[in-house]
């Protein structure tokens, strides 16, 4: 009796201390000379497979990647669906067939935010916690009819009371990233007043959407309306 | 022999030991990176009965070797250009004689829109193109029913030119990929089908001719599930000496042969879950050449499927297993006929057949380096016109119906 609650809490510390990384762990950047601030995570998917040379605009583009760790596992689970053996596989049957060459590689966060900063075109991914000084970020998921989600728990902003008091409102525009099961994963500032965007974004983190097929992202506008 | 698997060995002590690394190498020039990768691949085969893939098997034989480098480089966001140099041993095959893969120009005008020229390896099915890198599949040896290695040059690639391509289908309904072809095929003289015919002493001086089709394939909605077609048609002439078979005592003769028809039809299905992948393709090549100067006509009808699966138990290894069957029906008409040289029409025969079950375990000792021991396990030896593996040149004794053979293999890549 004594061996299985052992080998239980073993496993169970063992899954809590895993390193792997969550998709709300990656942000995905690129070069300042991408003009689309949104990609669909299909349009990601087939620039990481080099099936996608260039954007709908124009826009060259190129993947960059990071050699391991848990946010390139991520990465790519949540993605491109594979593997990073089956990644491997899949570049060097493009290279040793000459359809396709083999993506840069870097060792870090860092290394990859440098090399993305300066290469026109790149797009690369790292960590949410990663500065990202010299590079855009993009939002990804579903975009255009299918991306809408319909809005099920709605928590309002609070209104702070010095700004109220002074007659400082507006609208706050902001860009939310929406997991697959309605959650909200990320959400940020496009537009207005910040410290009404702070208020905004922690109101928004607890609002829930409709599941959907996969990860979304939606423009949302709130109002603080400072004469009612 | 004895030197060579020397050299391995030391080869492989120094990987284990882990004093060499493998990098791909890149390199500036006119201010441009070139990317250079390379592979090398060595094969040891043993087996119980008959020699196969003209090897001396049932000694053991590690006359099974391969290598390739290239390079390549972007000229602008559109543009690529790139060249393989490729050379292999197999027993009596390829003999070192190094050849050009592939060399083409790339020109991506839109995703859904690109243009190779040059020499272009052919689309025909999964893995036609991948063939000889080894390090990309489970198996040392692809299914031989669909991609028979001793056959290698008769569809690896075209001098010429292809039109590709990728669509994402609207409303959820996946990718298409396609890509049309047009070129030359030329053989080299060291591969299967001019081994075979040596037995006559027929010896070709060429072999080759017009090669095009198309491929299509859809990445369904279904997460992880591929489906697609080939068709490949050729027009084929190979011209050379040959004793005449209506005279043997006569001395040579200069010999040729060309295509009535022959063309290939090609359905495959891929699905992939997580580490589990299946395979199946089924493949028909039908050829009807005119022999003898026209003199004499063979049609074959060559049909080949497979069922395959892989799953990566660990992160360094990965078993697989899979099923292949082939059959071959080989009519002779015209003078050949007359002579008396037989047609080969029942293909429960062991003749006409090669059933091969398959079970492979690969290692991965490194991200580069990879070893695969596969057992097979044939019933029947497919010896014909056309051949798949088993050659009466390596066979003095007869064939047997049955065949048993251990494949070990390792493979380097950088």
């Amino acid at each position: 009796m004594k061996c299985p609650q052992i080998l239980l809490v073993v496993s169970g510390a063992m899954i809590f201390a895993s390193p792997n990384a969550l998709a709300s762990d990656v942000k995905v950047i690129a070069n300042s000379s991408v003009k689309a601030d949104m990609l669909s995570a299909g349009e990601l998917k087939r620039v990481f497979l080099e099936e996608k040379i260039a954007l709908g605009d124009g826009t060259h583009v190129e993947p960059v990647l990071e050699k391991d760790g848990p946010i390139h596992e991520a990465f790519l689970q949540e993605y491109l669906g594979r593997t990073d053996d089956d990644l491997r596989t899949y570049y060097r049957a493009l290279v040793f067939t000459g359809r396709g060459s083999m993506p840069r590689e870097l060792g870090s966060d860092a290394e990859v935010i440098a090399y993305v900063a300066r290469t026109r075109g790149a797009i690369g991914y790292v960590s949410t916690a990663t500065s990202a000084e010299g590079v855009k970020t993009l939002a990804i998921g579903d975009t255009g009819i299918n991306a809408q989600r319909r809005l099920i728990t709605r928590v309002e902003p609070e209104y702070p009371e010095t700004l109220k008091r002074l007659s400082i409102g507006g609208t706050v525009r902001l860009q939310v990233t929406i997991s697959a099961r309605g959650n909200v994963e990320n959400v940020e500032l496009l537009g207005g007043n910040p410290i009404l965007g702070e208020s905004a974004i922690s109101a928004v983190k607890k609002w829930v959407y409709a599941t959907g097929h996969s990860r979304s992202v939606a423009e949302e506008s709130i109002l603080f309306d400072s004469h009612p | 022999m004895r030197r060579r698997m020397v050299l391995l060995v030391l080869v492989c002590a120094c990987f284990c030991a882990g004093r060499i690394t493998l990098q791909a190498q890149e390199f500036k020039l006119f201010d441009r990176t070139i990317q250079v990768h390379g592979f090398v691949s060595q094969g040891f085969v043993y087996t119980s009965d008959n020699n196969w893939l003209t090897m001396n098997t049932s000694q053991g034989s590690a006359a099974f070797t391969d290598f390739g480098v290239n390079l390549s480089t972007r000229i602008n966001d559109r543009l690529r250009v790139g060249a393989q140099l490729y050379d292999r041993n197999l027993g009596q095959l390829g003999q070192y004689h190094p050849s050009l893969d592939w060399a083409f120009a790339d020109y991506r005008f839109k995703s859904w829109l690109g243009f190779r020229g040059g020499k272009v390896k052919t689309t025909l099915g999964l893995y036609n193109d991948t063939q000889s890198l080894n390090f990309l599949h489970t198996f040392a040896l692809l299914p031989q029913s669909v991609y028979p290695i001793d056959l290698r040059d008769a569809t690896i690639a075209h001098v010429g030119g292809d039109i590709y391509g990728n669509i994402s289908l609207k409303r959820r309904l996946g990718d298409l990929s396609y890509t049309v072809y047009a070129g030359h095929r030329s053989d080299s003289i060291y591969s299967g089908y001019p081994y075979l015919l040596s037995q006559y002493g027929t010896h070709f001086k060429s072999f080759g001719g017009l090669q095009y089709g198309a491929d299509l394939r859809w990445s369904t909605p279904l997460k992880g599930l591929l489906i697609g077609a080939s068709r490949l048609d050729q027009d084929t002439t190979g011209k050379g000496t040959s004793v005449s078979p209506f005279n043997p005592g006569g001395g040579t003769i200069s010999y040729s042969e060309s295509s009535k028809a022959d063309w290939t039809n090609q359905f495959y299905g891929e699905y992939t879950a997580g580490k589990l992948r299946i395979d199946s393709e089924y493949r028909r090549y039908v050829r009807d050449q005119l022999i003898f100067g026209g003199s004499s006509e063979n049609p074959d009808d060559v049909r080949g499927w497979y069922v395959s699966g892989a799953y990566r138990i660990a992160k360094r290894l990965e078993l697989g297993s899979y099923y292949s069957h082939y059959s071959i029906v080989s009519l002779v008409r015209g003078a050949l006929a007359a002579a008396g040289f037989p047609s080969q029409t029942d293909t429960s025969l062991p003749a006409n057949h090669i059933y091969d079950k398959v079970i492979t375990a690969r290692v991965d000792l490194k991200r580069f380096w990879n070893v695969k021991v596969e057992g097979h396990f044939m019933n029947g030896y497919g010896n014909s016109t056309y051949p798949d593996g088993f050659y009466p040149q390596v066979n003095l004794q007869g064939f047997k119906p049955n065949t048993t053979a251990l494949v070990v293999k390792t493979s380097l890549n950088f």
